[in-house]
């Protein structure tokens, strides 16, 4: 956790400035950034040092300080509020939306009535900070207006005011209770907890829960000291490769989260950010340490993400564990993981969403397993969702909800949500459809259905605001069949998929070698004949159906449903 | 690339032949090093808008435009857009992107002369897996705007890079995102070529990409005098 130290020299570091090359600017590993948890834990703070007022306000991730503040002081005042137990009458499946039940309404956490940031500091006179949410990020995106998020945020910033009081309530009977106010330690496993988990763990525990239930201290204290002397490493090293690195990685440095306030440059001070140089650190530092992958483009999204609720050395590990652990071999040289998931999520939507199946495979095509080896062009957009974990595909709220199940509930998650997603986009295209039959049907070929999925897939969850669409709607509800996934499903997925790669590739160069004539330019893409396709088809992969049956029952009984329609 | 051709005006049995206008629809990727400035052009095509930060690209992304041609008034394109993640190792993602591409807008860094190297090695790449035969493809210099303001910034020559591009059968533009220049001219010029490529081959053969569920050259149903109801 950030100490009290760390606080005065994040606040005072305006002296380090970067002084050119790489030595210059690589020096030393940033006094911790600070996290959610300062700003939300510094009340008495701000009784007895106003002179730090400067750093609460800006140098903490969390911007809208008046806005958050007020929901967690709010929170701690308001102890005679009943508990509403709508939530957790979840021990069955939730149904439905209760985010937005009036219990507490009469709490003015609104931010669209929170009084705007007088700031003190150069960040004020130019920017207007009621436009910023409590992590930094502009409530408007091309997606979501101000109005929108703030009639959003008004009902969810109480849902997240109820959902701390049943951590706390949680912890206190583990015996867990925080001493001061963040815990560092968790209950131990169990279906309630996983409950509170995809519930949304409270934003100002994040950055340590993430940490405890990732066992990022395990990977610390078995490498100790190891993040330190890969910086010193960086500053006396400057060998040829990772210079490559660093190139692409300065590239991008600037387009992380470029419309998120402590990525910008403060125009007064024309200082590169304290984030900004963080995540200079832990990107260089990573290209070294697993020369296997270097340095990806996505891994800026997932590194910036973690700096902003854990410190560097800690966003550090925690950027090694999810490229190893959630997200073996994606972000590689070869970038096989990628197409190995993407495989994977190719296999789930047929098995769960067969409609939407047949609408991005032509017929003929999803007998044989050649897709997974020849991807459909919608993997070209779906491939981001994994490389970044979500991170500026969907909202910031929805991601940060993702990356509460992801680090409790592993990989699997990330397929889960992703198909809920589809779904999503599924409603959406047939809802365009009905409303175009009979225009489209006649004029718009099938190069107009493409686009039109594309569109649908690249648009709909920007617009996810309200993480509750997929929790509530999909995620909570044990029916809907994709929730029958698990982790092991998408471990033996994974294998299959790898190993049928495997096969059409050599397949694809026995067969390529012969006819590598230039005229037969295309022949990656038409990979061998029939037997070639018999043979590797005969293996197919078998998902675990569930002993209810519940997903059989579910699918038989949509078809009487459409008989019947008809 | 599918051939719609659709009625444009409800008196079209006069003589339908003439009076449809033509729509086509063409696939087109972005390629070239990172940062160089792809996103920011079809940002500019699309949306006629700039953005001085903006993130970078992860994977690909997909955008659609579309334009009348200038010399064709009665023809119709749509842009399916195709803007790719610049970073070497997403070389090997690039088969899907372009699979069945009609064109390749290929993009360089004016002032960065190593994104020259890198656009030249798309070139190859391009020649090698796809043939230019069937995909037409453009080099574009981006950022003239910076040796606007400065001349000293200039890395590339246009001359240099012009020679290589008529050397190799390439469509030659220089460009900024920033301030719109050549950036409208490059996707007419492109459109007019596949077009050209296209256009020319489509209504003799049958090697259309895919089947048309369209009813090509049926006269139109809104007229009166085929009207049943
Ligand atoms: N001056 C100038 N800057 C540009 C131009 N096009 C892009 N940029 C900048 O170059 C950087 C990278 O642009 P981007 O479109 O993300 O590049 P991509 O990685 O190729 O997609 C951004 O900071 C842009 O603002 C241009 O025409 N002129
Ligand atoms: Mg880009």
């Amino acid at each position: 956790m950030t100490k009290l130290s760390d606080v005065h020299d994040y606040g005072s570091s305006k002296t380090k400035s970067r002084n050119g090359g790489l030595s210059g600017y690589l020096a030393s590993k940033s006094p911790s950034v600070p996290n959610l948890t300062q700003t939300f834990t510094t009340r008495s703070m701000k009784e007895t040092s106003p002179e730090r007022a400067g750093y609460q306000q800006f140098g903490s991730p969390l911007v809208e300080e008046p806005t958050n503040l007020s929901v967690i002081d709010l929170y701690g005042d308001e102890d005679d509020e009943d508990a509403d137990d709508d939530e957790d009458a979840d021990d069955d499946e939730a149904e439905g939306s209760q985010s937005t039940s009036g219990v507490i309404a009469d709490l003015p956490v609104s931010s669209t009535e929170s009084p705007s940031l007088e700031a003190p500091n150069a960040f004020g006179a130019a920017k207007d900070l009621s436009q910023y949410d409590r992590y930094g990020f502009k409530k408007q995106t091309a997606h979501v207006s101000q109005e929108e998020y703030h009639m959003w945020w008004d009902q969810y910033s109480r849902y997240c005011i109820r959902r701390k009081r049943k951590w706390q309530d949680l912890l206190e009977k583990s015996g867990l209770a925080p001493s001061n106010d963040v815990p560092d330690r968790f209950p131990p496993r169990s279906e309630k907890l996983k409950r509170y988990v995809r519930k949304g763990i409270p934003a100002e525990w994040r950055g340590q829960a993430w940490w405890y239930f990732a066992r990022g201290q395990e990977k610390l204290n078995k490498n100790a000291g190891v993040y330190d002397k890969l910086l010193e490493g960086l500053n006396n090293k400057k060998d040829k490769n990772n210079c490559k690195d660093l190139e692409v990685i300065e590239r991008d440095l600037h387009r992380t989260f470029p419309e998120n306030i402590h990525f910008q440059k403060d125009p007064k001070e024309g200082q590169e950010p304290l984030m900004i140089q963080s995540l200079r650190r832990v990107l260089l530092a990573f290209s070294v340490y697993n020369p296997k992958i270097g340095y990806c483009q996505s891994m800026n999204f997932l590194a910036g993400l973690l700096l902003l609720f854990l410190d560097e050395e800690k966003s550090f590990w925690m950027l090694v564990i999810i490229t190893s652990r959630y997200l073996p071999g994606v972000h590689n040289v070869n970038l096989e993981g990628v197409n190995v998931d993407q495989g994977v999520l190719m296999l789930c939507v047929k098995e769960y969403l067969p409609d939407f199946w047949q609408r991005i495979i032509p017929k003929e095509q999803s007998r044989s397993n050649e897709f997974l080896y020849k991807l459909p062009p919608i993997t070209l957009c779906t491939a981001s969702w994994f490389m970044s974990c979500f991170v500026g595909v969907v909202p910031i709220e929805t991601t940060l909800r993702i990356w509460d199940c992801l680090f409790y509930e592993e990989s699997h998650v990330l397929f889960k949500i992703s198909l809920s997603i589809i779904k999503i986009c599924e409603q959406e295209l047939a809802g365009s459809r009905l409303a175009h039959r009979g225009l489209r049907a006649r004029t718009h070929g099938r190069d107009d259905d493409d686009i039109e999925v594309f569109q649908v897939i690249q648009t709909v969850p920007k617009k996810l605001l309200d993480p509750q669409d997929i929790f509530d709607r999909i995620i909570f509800k044990r029916r809907v069949p994709l929730n029958n996934l698990n982790q092991e499903e998408i471990d033996r997925c994974r294998k299959y998929v790898t190993s049928q790669r495997l096969k059409f590739k050599n397949c694809a160069e026995i067969m390529g070698d012969r006819t590598s004539a230039k005229a037969s330019a295309k022949r990656d893409l038409e990979i061998g004949p029939d037997f070639v396709n018999n043979a590797l088809s005969s293996e197919v992969y078998g998902f675990r159906r569930s002993l209810t049956g519940a997903h059989w029952n579910n699918s038989i009984k949509e078809k009487v449903r459409q008989i019947r329609r008809k | 690339m599918g051939w719609v051709k659709s009625p444009i005006h409800k008196r079209a049995h006069q003589n339908k032949r003439y009076n449809t206008a033509t729509m086509l629809q063409f696939k087109l990727v972005l390629l070239g090093d990172s940062s160089v400035g792809k996103s920011s052009i079809v940002h500019r095509f699309v949306k006629d808008s700039f953005d001085e930060f903006r993130e970078s690209t992860i994977g690909a992304a997909f955008l659609s435009q579309t334009i009348k041609l200038e010399k064709h008034p009665d023809v119709t394109i749509k842009f399916e857009i195709w803007d790719t993640a610049g970073q070497e190792r997403y070389k090997s993602l690039a088969p899907m992107y372009y699979r069945n591409a009609n064109a390749a807008l290929i993009v360089y860094d004016v002032t960065q002369p190593g994104s020259l190297v890198k656009a030249q090695s798309w070139v190859e790449e391009l020649k090698n897996k796809v043939g230019d035969q069937d995909l037409v493809i453009c080099l574009a210099g981006n950022k003239v705007d910076i040796c606007d303001e400065d001349a000293t910034a200039r890395e590339v020559q246009r001359e240099d890079a012009q020679l290589y591009a008529q050397e190799q059968g390439l469509l030659f533009y220089e460009t900024s995102a920033k301030t719109g220049a050549g950036v409208s001219a490059i996707f007419q010029e492109i459109g007019e070529r596949v077009y050209q490529k296209k256009g020319m081959e489509v209504p003799s053969s049958t090697q259309a990409r895919k089947p048309l569920n369209v009813e090509l050259q049926r006269p139109s149903t809104n007229d009166s005098t085929s009207c049943c109801s």
